[in-house]
């Protein structure tokens, strides 16, 4: 027994982080930069201001990034192709290094291409030292713009498009004239991207390894310490967010579970003795609706017809409820319950219904078996056959169940805690997928996924208990 | 003497061939009145009456959705317009095809309000989308409507922006239906193909030289550059992603293929198995420890730009494990009895008596699957609209119709009738899964 236990929590480490492997690369293919999205700037944001300004909103980038460990390789290794340089992953802007990585798969020259980049970057440099007089606001203004659009586009007509844009305001005044000098250069770097190209570089694959010091290693071993990031939505620390999250969900999940088994055992149980009579029947067609109804559903309706002043005003739309001064302890509970009454209800109807459905079907088999037939012939009492023989064996459908009650916690709060407001997991993950939160969502799905495996895990466990017959050799 | 013995004992034996025959004949016919699997199969299943009517009504929600353009279309289906007969929702088939363009008194018209000689008009004369002025902000099926005659009524009301509710329903039972089609076709074939390779070759039965396995390694990096990394900006469509994946198998295959030469050689020739089983058991528990939702959220979150084809194809992506589950239960099965005994010892190959004996006959428990795997898409779907989540905002579907209603309380037809559409299916699929469940059930007597 204990030597499966073990050899089961073995299983589950490296389950554990295949899923963490996966999530992280979901998490690279999230639009957006990170670095930007905490700084409160706009993607590529880079038209007007002056020298100054550029300098410090560099270095704030830059610190930004090293403290959200952006500025490492990405994984332990990378198979990426002879064009590619190791360093790439030190171009500081995200949408930069994304052009660059698009015109090296294009012409797979990374020198010339570096070289373009450098006259890009002095360029815009020379750009904003100008002086701004009468005559060149405008086409300053345009230039940036050009400047930015060339940071992010790397297509042949797309450059050629604001090469010529820009050549065309430089003209516009004599202190723009003065670019023409270093734009030229750009340009004839530009040439040289596309006249020296060695497109069969990028048909040679090369294997970098870039050992334990990576994006993936510092998330996943700052997450199995608990230090789940920031979150981009409000600067906070996510674990901080998750502790001030988790009680709610975790009280209404526990208090559902637990009125689930209690009310389903039971009833499964009171359904098989009487199968075929009209009180199963009626249990039997009611608990199939409960478990058909969407809980969207019976959620909105009940806000609508037993929480608006328009229909009966019996219980609160929304939220937790509010505490007055001088309230005992009891008075608070009965506050908090009033709240919790309607979306408990919503949260749990549904596995309620699964479960006593389990529990019947169950039970059916066990009872249609011939020990128990044994056990009646001889004369033992119907409860005796019923709880000392039949029950402990249909608990094992129900027990495969048990598995399943962490996912049905969490998708089941996202619903229930939208529609009634309350401050929980769910609402959290939602909020986050809308503000596309990244680090909060993959923080939340990390999570779900390593409880769901914990209640596999203790189903398993259980399964053995329950049943001596199982042996896991 | 001799002669007439014979012709006795001639007789004797005609009767008994005779006798024979007869009972052969009586064994066939006896085997017919047994019927075959799937007759069996029906009868059961039609005993139970809930199922049956689940049936039916999932026919009438299906041809609902087929013919949605023609119940509720803002064009008449016929009509008569300066002189000429058309059919208008037809005509708009094939101009969305791209093979007609619509006649110039057609373009950009408000159809209602051209002068027609006479029209035929849908049973509700709006689309989902056509916003009605003189009707928004909520006006209720029983209110007062500002409308020409009955027949342009709103007959189930309207929502903020006066879109028709009914005519929302009706196409979004279309939209409905195509997110459990297609989903459970993906989730179908991924399941069959990893489950019946699970349960087919279980953990030693699939094998291979070790030299193979060693090259297929080997060549797995190169594949793996030559047919994704190196073309990273060359696939741009689906044609291009198939060349990939052409690219990556064969480079496999070749390094499988160069290990096959190695087979003489002692150490590197010898025969290893590859444990099919655990890979794929591991990969359904990797994919089944994240709930659906969950998942389906944050990859729909991950998308740039939200469209119900996408919502679609990650279902059916993280939808799949259970068929698989099935099948590969069932193989285990199946490759246990006789018959596939047989097929081995007829010397058929192992891909044979899988895909010709062994499949076919596992295929059943699928079909429980897939009943409760389009019910639980459909309401996948509701939810994430409902949410406002991946499903793009043009698209009229049950759950934003039924999101609306949180907005407008008073509004409770856009309370009742989606959220009843929802369960209505959602229930007719379950009933039909849980009647399969019983009449494939071989325990049951037949």
């Amino acid at each position: 027994m204990l030597e499966y236990i073990v050899k089961r929590i073995f299983i589950f480490i490296p389950t554990l982080i295949i899923i963490s492997m996966a999530i992280f690369f979901l998490n690279l293919m999230a639009p957006g930069d990170p670095v930007e999205s905490m700084l409160n700037l706009s993607s590529g944001g880079e038209a007007g201001g002056n020298m100054a300004d550029k300098m410090s909103g560099e270095e704030a980038y830059l610190k930004k990034r090293a403290e959200l460990n952006l500025d490492q390789p990405i994984f332990y290794f990378a198979l990426t192709s002879k064009a590619y340089p190791d360093t790439l992953y030190r171009i500081p802007r995200k949408w930069h290094r994304e052009t660059l990585h698009k015109m090296i798969g294009t012409y797979g020259n990374w020198e010339q291409i570096n070289a373009y980049y450098q006259e890009l970057q002095s360029f815009e440099n020379d750009v904003i030292q100008v002086k701004r007089d009468s005559l060149n606001p405008k086409a300053l203004i345009k230039i940036r713009e050009n400047i930015g659009n060339l940071y992010n586009n790397s297509e042949e007509e797309k450059v050629t498009k604001y090469f010529s844009n820009i050549e065309s305001y430089i003209d516009d005044a004599p202190s723009t004239m003065a670019l023409s000098g270093s734009f030229t250069a750009l340009k004839d770097a530009h040439n040289a991207v596309l006249t020296k190209a060695t497109k069969w570089k990028t048909k040679i694959p090369k294997f970098s390894w870039y050992g334990l010091k990576n994006q993936y290693h510092i998330w996943f071993s700052n997450f199995v310490q608990l230090d789940f990031g920031m979150s981009l939505q409000d600067k906070q620390p996510i674990a901080h967010k998750i502790k001030s999250n988790i009680a709610v969900t975790m009280t209404i999940s526990l208090l559902s579970i637990l009125l689930t088994y209690l009310i389903a055992i039971p009833l499964g149980i009171f359904s098989a003795r009487n199968k075929g009579r009209f009180s199963d029947n009626v249990t039997t067609t009611v608990l199939f609706v409960l478990y058909s109804l969407p809980n969207f559903w019976i959620a909105t309706l009940l806000i609508i017809y037993l929480c608006s002043p328009e229909n009966l005003n019996w219980f609160p739309p929304y939220g937790l409820g509010e505490f007055s001064e001088g309230m005992n302890f009891f008075q608070k509970l009965g506050v908090r319950a009033y709240h919790i009454v309607l979306p408990l209800f919503c949260w749990t109807y549904g596995s309620l219904a699964f479960l006593s459905r389990q529990m019947r079907g169950g039970m059916l088999n066990v009872l249609g078996q011939d020990f128990i037939r044994t056990a009646r012939a001889k004369g033992l009492e119907e409860n005796r056959v019923i709880y000392k023989h039949a029950f402990r064996n249909s608990l094992l459908p129900v027990i495969t169940i048990f598995g399943n009650v962490f996912p049905a916690m969490i998708s089941g709060s996202i619903i229930i805690e939208v529609i009634f407001s309350l401050p929980g997991m769910g609402r959290m993950l939602l909020n986050a997928i809308v503000f596309k939160d990244f680090p909060v969502v993959f923080t939340l799905v990390l999570l779900t996924a390593f409880l769901t495996m914990l209640g596999y895990l203790i189903a398993d466990i259980l399964y053995a208990v329950v049943d001596p017959r199982i042996s896991y050799k | 003497m001799s002669n007439d013995l014979n012709k006795e004992a001639n007789e004797l034996n005609k009767g008994v061939n005779d006798l024979k025959d007869e009972q052969v004949q009586l064994a066939i016919n006896n085997s017919n009145d047994e019927q075959s699997y799937w007759s069996n199969v029906k009868r059961q299943y039609k005993k139970n009456k809930r199922a049956v009517f689940a049936i039916y009504v999932v026919g009438f929600l299906a041809l609902i959705a087929i013919f949605a353009d023609f119940l509720a279309n803002e064009k008449p289906i016929v009509c008569k317009y300066e002189g000429k007969i058309s059919a208008p929702v037809f005509k708009g088939y094939m101009v969305d095809a791209g093979w007609a363009k619509w006649p110039k008194q057609f373009q950009n018209v408000e159809w209602k309000d051209l002068d027609y000689d006479f029209a035929v008009w849908p049973l509700i004369p709006y689309l989902p989308t056509n916003l009605d002025f003189r009707n928004d902000k909520f006006v209720g099926p029983f209110e007062k409507q500002n409308v020409k005659s009955r027949k342009w009524r709103h007959r189930l009301g309207t929502d903020q922006l006066g879109r028709d509710v009914l005519s929302g329903m009706i196409h979004g039972t279309r939209v409905a239906f195509l997110v459990g089609i297609v989903s459970m076709t993906i989730a179908t074939f991924i399941g069959i193909l990893l489950g019946s390779l699970a349960g087919f070759f279980g953990d030693n039965e699939l094998k291979t030289s070790r030299a193979s396995i060693i090259f297929g390694a080997l060549f797995f990096f190169p594949a793996v550059f030559y047919g994704f990394t190196s073309r990273k900006y060359d696939i741009n469509n689906f044609g291009q992603f198939l060349l990939s994946l052409l690219i990556f198998f064969g480079i496999i295959t070749l390094g499988i293929f160069i290990g096959k030469l190695f087979k003489k050689i002692p150490v590197l020739g010898k025969q290893v198995a590859i444990p099919v089983d655990i890979l794929i058991t591991r990969l359904i528990e990797v994919v089944v420890s994240v709930p659906v939702l969950v998942l389906v959220l944050a990859i729909t979150a991950v998308l740039s730009k939200p469209s119900i084809l996408y919502v679609m194809v990650i279902i059916g992506m993280v939808r799949w494990t259970g068929i698989a589950r099935f099948t590969r239960a069932e193989l285990m099965r199946q490759k246990r009895l006789e018959y596939i005994e047989a097929s081995k010892a007829l010397g058929f190959s192992r891909v044979r008596s899988l895909l010709k004996h062994a499949l076919p006959n596992s295929l059943s428990p699928v079909f429980i699957a897939v009943a409760f795997g389009v019910a639980a898409s459909i309401l996948i779907e509701a939810f994430l609209s409902f949410l406002g989540v991946g499903v793009p905002v043009e698209t009229v579907t049950w759950g934003q119709l039924l999101s609306a209603s949180r907005k407008a309380t008073d509004a409770w037809w856009l309370a009742i009738f989606p959220g009843f559409a929802i369960f209505i299916t959602v229930t007719m699929f379950n009933l039909i899964g849980e009647g399969l469940t019983d009449a494939l059930d071989p325990r049951q007597k037949r």
